[in-house]
């Protein structure tokens, strides 16, 4: 430090302590900063070039590990908060992580995963499903990502298979959806607690019916959630839903035709049941999900009790009148084209007290009274009047049209009384009755592939015969009917009427004349069966082609 | 070994498959030992059936008609071969890309052949209702529907790792011999039929 200014040579140099330059207070000028100190300990401090790694801070500067934990700390706090979780959750993942990390916390891409991991994992445990889709939003990683840190966290706390961890909970997901809808925030709230109870008692249904066996919960409850909305005549579009949920649209839209199909299936028992398909059974729902519930609240195996009870109850009024009644209006109902058709099946219906058994079912499978069908019926009635009125004023019966009956029934027809509405063990579920006990449709699908594989083995077993006894063509004639019935059994022939064979053909042929079982090319794994039996890639000489 | 590739045509033994099920192989994994340094650079210039690309992976792919394999084919004369659909298969193949790589002039040996890996799948034919089999069998399954669509049951012993699917297809994965496939298969059996969906 010289002590002397350079501009002006006088001796008035004086320290500034705001900016802790020296400056000359004769002639202002600011000298060149030399005043430099060492940083650590001032003047006494160690000399040399401080490379700070991994040793204690003094003062204010924290240490490489106390910074980390700070910031990681930070992190969990930040995302924490992104899914509104309250303190004592915090606390929790905080004492999780710190244990899987052994209190080192962590930094890097790696970090933030395990945050979502163990907040997914503490909610659970907690019985508080979190979704994995949401949590992989939050975090920004993709949920294969945050599964597998998922597994190895599981692994690592030994919480797999007890009983603090229980599985997934698709009713409270759907109960979390219902209140993070940022549509159903306008609505009052004993609409709101009506739809969840309605939407629970149909999310159990799914589960009976194996639609959310193996499959993503949240598309089963966005489809769901859509349908209810639509009962309780709230706009909402699958579309919004399914990006609330962190689900895929299609998805969404396949599980929401799922259901309605279940739906359509539960409807048959109905008397106007065969008049219900997929595109008019949310009309119908009000009256198809009163069955299930009605149903559901009696045991399987104490039908005919149960039926006995509600015909003593149910003297009131006859179904047979509605019927009539509705003959005499000759209105439509639930499909767009009134027939003759329709007509002949109340009449149908009318010998059977009312009741169209669809596939066998009879009055004693079903458990509801006569005075609640008529209630039903008296209802549809009157859609239907207000339907056709629509109609004659020129206007196209949107489903708007319809929005007004809805509501008012809607009050009506929930009870909300039945065990379903809350959420109940799988156990309880499945030991309800909903009027429909559904197949995975994953394994229906595999029938369906079985049944037309069987078929296109017949055929080209009549094809074989026809070739090896050319003289006995009378008799396998139908070798043509049989490959048509084959070939039109693929989907994308569907109405196209050609007699090709295709490459599947070709490959049973030539299983079959290798003697391969059918019951092994009914499993279709034809690669497999060609390497085995016809390639004979297994069954080679031996002696050996080539000697090492 | 090899009547055990034609098992297909042959009627099931009950005493060893009680179930009547025969699991199906579908893939077996196979590695062996060429014992010689290998260029392949020059395998993959010479060979019409290789493909060699070192920025995404340091192996030669080579593949066979017949049987209808792949082998990975390392600098080091370590070689994998995979896509059988038996053992024996794999042993042939194996030899066949030995011989292959022996005429493009490496001084090649076949030791140490071992299978690695073998994979079956087979159809119970009646849905399973996973979520009740991974309740009880909590210690040895892991059902987690948001991530994959089946049950993953490992199984002690054998040591060998399940796939079950609601629609009653099995795929199981692990084995190094093809009888540990059908023990699995017949341990995990009337498990299945404990959770299995009546149908009516």
């Amino acid at each position: 430090m010289s002590g002397c200014c350079k501009h002006c040579g006088s001796n008035s140099i004086v320290h500034d302590d705001i900016s802790a330059n020296l400056f000359c207070s004769s002639c202002g000028l600011v000298s060149e900063f030399d005043g430099y100190d060492a940083q650590i300990g001032g003047l006494n401090g160690p000399e040399g070039t401080f490379v700070r790694v991994g040793t204690s801070g003094t003062g204010t500067q924290y240490s490489y590990k106390e910074s980390k934990i700070y910031n990681a700390q930070n992190l969990i706090d930040d995302i924490v908060y992104k899914f509104a979780l309250s303190p004592s959750k915090c606390s929790d993942i905080k004492t999780m992580i710190a244990q899987i990390t052994e209190n080192e916390f962590g930094q890097g891409a790696w970090f933030p995963i395990l945050i979502g991991a163990c907040a997914y994992i503490v909610m659970r445990k907690d019985n508080k499903s979190l979704p994995i889709a949401e949590v992989a939003s939050v975090v920004g990683c993709d949920i294969y990502e945050l599964g597998r840190m998922f597994v190895r966290v599981v692994d690592f706390l030994g919480l797999k298979g007890s009983e603090e961890f229980p599985e997934f909970d698709i009713v409270v997901a759907f109960e979390r959806a219902v209140r993070n809808c940022g549509k159903f925030s306008g609505l009052g709230k004993d609409i709101v607690e009506r739809m969840r109870k309605q939407g629970v008692f149909l999310i159990q249904c799914a589960v009976q019916w194996f639609l959310t066996t193996g499959r993503k919960p949240l598309p089963v409850v966005a489809a769901v959630l859509v349908l209810v909305a639509e009962l309780n005549e709230v706009d909402l579009r699958i579309e919004d839903v399914a990006l609330e949920v962190h689900a895929a649209v299609s998805t969404c839209r396949s599980r929401y035709k799922e259901l309605l199909e279940s739906l359509v299936k539960v409807a048959q028992v109905l008397p106007w049941g065969k008049d219900v398909t997929v595109k008019n059974v949310v009309r119908n729902a009000p009256f198809v999900i009163q069955y299930m519930e009605r149903k559901s609240m009696g045991k399987r195996g104490e039908k005919r009790k149960g039926v006995e009870e509600e015909e003593e109850k149910g003297g009131g009024i006859d179904l047979g009148d509605a019927v009539t009644e509705c003959l005499r209006k000759n209105v439509e109902h639930g499909t767009s084209g009134n027939s003759v058709e329709n007509d002949s099946l109340y009449f149908n219906a009318e010998e059977n007290r009312g009741f169209v058994g669809s596939g066998g079912e009879s009055f004693d499978q079903m458990k509801i009274s006569h005075e609640c069908l008529s209630l039903m019926y008296t209802e549809f009635l009157n859609e239907m009047g207000h339907e056709k009125f629509m109609e004659g004023s020129g206007e196209v019966p949107q489903r708007k049209g319809m929005r007004g009956f809805e509501f008012l029934a809607c009050r009506d027809w929930w009870e909300g009384k039945s065990e379903l509405s809350k959420k109940l063990l799988l156990k309880q579920i499945l030991e309800k009755d909903v009027g429909l006990d559904a197949l995975p449709p994953s394994f229906v699908n595999g029938c369906k592939v079985y049944k037309r594989r069987k078929e296109k083995i017949n055929a080209a077993k009549l094809r074989i015969d026809r070739i090896k006894h050319p003289l006995g063509t009378d008799l396998v004639e139908s070798g043509d009917i049989g490959l048509s019935e084959c070939v039109n059994a693929g989907k994308k022939r569907k109405g196209k009427r050609v007699k090709d064979i295709d490459w599947e053909d070709f490959i049973i042929e030539a299983l079959l004349l290798h003697e391969v079982k059918e019951e092994e090319i009914e499993k279709g794994h034809y690669n497999t069966l060609l390497d085995l039996h016809v390639f004979n890639g297994g069954i080679l000489p031996e002696v050996p082609v080539w000697k090492a | 070994m090899a009547e055990q590739g034609l098992e297909g045509s042959q009627p099931v033994d009950l005493k060893k498959h009680p179930s009547g099920i025969v699991p199906t192989l579908q893939n077996i994994v196979s590695t062996v030992n060429l014992d010689c340094k290998l260029d392949l650079k020059a395998i993959a210039l010479q060979a019409r059936n290789a493909e060699y690309n070192p920025k995404r992976f340091a192996a030669v792919i080579m593949r066979i008609r017949e049987p209808k394999t792949t082998a990975l084919i390392f600098a080091s004369g370590k070689m994998v071969c995979t896509g059988a659909k038996s053992e024996q298969q794999s042993k042939l193949a194996a030899r066949k890309y030995a011989r292959i790589i022996q005429k493009l002039g490496f001084p090649a040996k076949f030791k140490d052949f071992k299978i690695q890996n073998i994979v079956g799948s087979c159809d119970v034919k009646f849905p399973i209702r996973l979520e009740g089999l991974a309740y009880s069998h909590g210690a040895f399954s892991s059902y987690e529907p948001e991530l994959f669509p089946g049950l993953i049951y490992r199984m002690k012993q054998p040591k060998i790792v399940l796939l079950i699917f609601v629609s009653g297809k099995i795929v199981l994965t692990g084995a190094k011999v093809r009888d540990e496939t059908y023990t699995a298969f017949e341990n995990i059996y009337p498990v299945l039929t404990e959770f299995r969906k009546n149908q009516q």
